[in-house]
């Protein structure tokens, strides 16, 4: 035990003196973080679209349009009106991109609704604001059927007023049920992507420190020793744990304090960074074992952790990904690390993201166990 | 000068990793962008039930609206998905419904979703079909003179006049339909690599300098003017390499356009020249590789970011645009624009062109300047 705590300090104070580690754990994931949320907090940031209202009728149908078909809209935060003297106004807006749609009622729809001859209400939207150009027509589509109800209802009864079939419930409607939102924001994903991409390149020094040994020639010295092997591979696992949890453990506190990401509870957090530091030193551990030199490992370990962090949706969020492409991040830590964060997000958030964590851990020994039935092959000097 | 240069290339290609970066991983990011913007960013709605014959009418109704329809199992697994993101919203149909329906029972139908303007917005749409196709309903609700189903067929064969509704677009297309998703990957995986490869290239630079390579051949007859030329060319070479490899390799694997080719010749040839003099300039300045690939990846990286090779620069606010215009890539990445979108060609991408070359004239001045003086020193 002794042995193994002095071979992880030994390669601490190394790693300590060497500042490039600094750089690339810590400073460049962090100046990344803080870019990607300032870019992409920007255009993550929506808004409810704007309507713009030509009224040319302002007769009883089209104030029923605006003020109980699309006023209690605006009440909900759906949507915001706008209103414009002339349907030239109105296009002037949405073509400029400052409304999303407009609304244009014709003088005398009001009029032609009641005697029952056929009317139009136009909806103009910009080409550009496909969703927004979607709910208008769908709002308008809704009054329609509601008018077009009216008429049927009274057509099929063969009497009655109005009134008296506006009076009849709908007989479906929807209720909504609120959804936490357990999914990270652009910022904090980002954030989380980069320093668990950064955190495979800070961990790797660990293991593969052996072969550094072996070309210093350090490493003949260490096997002579009276020491088990096991033991001289825990001291430098250990190393990269260290390292890598020290340096996780700054890039959660400074995106929660400076970039105002919100983490989940502190203990669940905690876990999977564990979880995921000991995930990266397990993978990279396996990924060393392939190589013959230091140099060697150092290219394959590039290789293999620019892979897996684009595979696990490091630059591009999950959600946009698709089938093939899904699945196969489930084969990367990334990906389990970045999930486990959003279980975690969210006011009625569990404390523990388990099934991430446990992944995670699944790695951490699969992949550790590999490295070390491979450990004869790394410490041949 | 030209053996300096060609040196530089060689030692580029020479390392099998770079091989891995210069190649193969920008393709294979270019494919992993690409179709993820063509599977398109359209919201997702879950759906849960829906047996019944009237209950399967709303489903295809709301098909029809243009919702992307989503099957889920049980309402827990909607609620899931709806929290993480993976739907935008969830509509729970009773197993009842048909029953309830034809029973003049009212129905309240589940609608999860996050407070979010997107997820608000979908409940209005979905609430629009569900009025539309439960008219039929609500009008034998109000007659009750015969059996559900007879009034509701007699309600639907009811011609009225009704209101129309017409819908229109107008403006012109930020991104025209002819502009695949590869087509963008393309041009900002281009941009974003050719920087960034002249920037983690400048450690080689630096490798010059620690070998002592540089201190020998300023000790050979050739003038510091000519070394310095050479590096120059070296770095050039290398962002140029790396430029053509995209634009080729895109075109031929995945069809990606670039327009007139002789403005997009211009555009790369500029671009790589702003690179190769960022190289300079940190070739010059740093003092160990491990800082200049460190830095260089930070710059590369969040350079790209800002100037929109990472996120469209269409979906950037007002003043995020005016930022990012001071990135080279924004600059790169509108000239790129206008000969895809406007069927440009060298001579509309003039002012593009012209801005870049500044740039290029003034990273150039600047390291040969500083790396004259480490060079010489």
């Amino acid at each position: 035990m002794r042995a193994m705590l002095l071979i992880t300090a030994k390669d601490l104070r190394q790693r300590v003196r060497d500042r490039s580690l600094l750089l690339m754990a810590i400073l460049v994931p962090f100046g990344l973080a803080a870019i990607f949320s300032l870019v992409f907090g920007d255009v993550e940031d929506q808004q409810a679209p704007t309507f713009v209202v030509a009224d040319q009728d302002r007769g009883q149908i089209a104030t029923t349009f605006t003020g109980q078909a699309l006023a209690p809209l605006e009440r909900r935060g759906v949507l915001r009106l706008k209103k414009a003297g002339t349907e030239q106004d109105a296009r002037t807006l949405v073509e400029r991109g400052e409304a999303a749609a407009a609304y244009v009622i014709p003088a005398g729809f009001t009029r032609d609704v009641l005697s029952g001859r056929p009317a139009t209400l136009r909806v103009i939207g910009n080409v550009n604001a496909r969703i927004g150009t979607f709910v208008a027509r769908s709002v308008a589509d809704a009054f329609a059927a509601e008018v077009r109800y009216v008429q049927v209802a009274l057509a099929v009864k063969g009497g009655g007023s109005p009134q008296e079939a506006v009076a009849v419930a709908a007989p479906v409607t929807l209720e909504n049920l609120a959804a936490d939102r357990r999914q990270l924001s652009i910022g904090e994903y980002l954030s989380a992507g980069m320093a668990v991409f950064f955190l495979f390149f800070t961990v790797r020094f660990g293991f593969s420190s052996i072969l550094d040994e072996r070309r210093d020639g350090t490493l003949a010295r260490l096997l002579a020793a009276p020491i088990p092997r096991v033991t001289i591979a825990f001291g430098k696992l250990l190393g990269g744990i260290v390292v890598g949890v020290v340096s996780m453990t700054v890039l959660v506190v400074a995106a929660w304090l400076l970039l105002d990401a919100r983490w989940g509870h502190p203990v669940g957090v905690g876990l999977l960074v564990v979880a995921g530091v000991l995930a990266a030193t397990g993978v990279m551990a396996m990924v060393a074992t392939v190589a013959t030199t230091a140099e060697q490992a150092g290219n394959v370990h590039g290789v293999v952790a620019v892979l897996l962090g684009v595979l696990g949706g490091v630059f591009i969020p999950i959600q946009q990904m698709s089938g093939a492409l899904e699945v196969l991040s489930l084969l990367t830590p990334h990906r389990w690390f970045l999930e486990g964060l959003a279980d975690l997000h969210g006011e009625n958030a569990p404390m523990l993201a388990t099934g991430p964590t446990l992944a995670l851990l699944g790695f951490a020994t699969v992949t550790t166990g590999i490295a070390l039935t491979r450990l004869g092959r790394m410490l041949r000097t | 000068m030209t053996a300096i240069a060609w040196v530089n290339l060689v030692r580029l290609f020479r390392d099998r990793t770079n091989i891995f970066f210069v190649i193969i991983f920008p393709i294979i990011l270019i494919m992993v962008l690409g179709l993820s913007y063509g599977a398109g960013f359209a919201p997702r709605l879950g759906v849960v039930g829906g047996a019944g014959p009237q209950a399967a009418r709303l489903v295809t109704a709301l098909e029809r609206s243009g919702q992307t329809l989503v099957r889920v199992g049980d309402d827990a697994e909607a609620r899931e998905l709806v929290e993480s993101g993976r739907l935008a919203a969830a509509l729970i149909i009773p197993p009842d419904y048909d029953r309830a329906l034809s029973r003049y029972t009212r129905i309240v139908l589940p609608f999860v979703s996050r407070n979010e303007p997107s997820a608000l917005q979908m409940g209005a749409a979905v609430s629009s079909v569900v009025g539309q196709v439960t008219m039929p309903a609500r009008a034998a609700a109000y007659v009750r003179d015969g059996s559900f189903e007879q009034l509701v067929a007699r309600a639907e064969g009811t011609r009225v006049p009704g209101i129309t509704v017409s819908a229109e677009t107008i403006g012109s297309r930020v991104i025209p339909e002819s502009v695949s998703g590869f087509d963008i990957a393309a041009t900002s995986q281009l941009l974003l690599f050719t920087f960034l490869t002249s920037l983690t290239g400048a450690v080689a630079l630096i490798e010059t300098r620690q070998l002592g390579v540089s201190r020998r051949m300023y000790a050979t007859p050739i003038s510091t003017g000519r070394i310095l030329l050479g590096e120059a060319a070296g770095r050039v070479a290398v962002a140029l390499a790396q430029g053509l490899i995209i634009m080729f390799g895109s075109a031929l694997l995945f069809g990606v356009r670039w327009g007139d080719p002789l403005g997009a010749a211009a555009l790369l040839l500029v671009f790589s020249l702003v690179g190769a003099g960022a190289a300079m300039v940190f070739g010059a300045s740093f003092r160990t590789e491990q800082q200049a690939a460190a830095l260089g990846l930070l710059t590369g990286l969040g350079l790209a970011a800002i100037g929109g090779a990472m996120v469209p620069l269409d979906l950037f606010s007002g003043t995020m645009r005016q930022i990012a215009h001071l990135t080279p890539h924004a600059w790169a990445l509108d000239g790129f624009a206008e000969l895809l979108r406007e069927d440009g060609t060298v001579v509309t991408v003039l002012p593009q062109l012209g801005v870049l070359a500044i740039y290029a004239v003034v990273l150039f001045g600047l390291g040969s300047w500083r790396l004259r003086a480490v060079l010489t020193r």
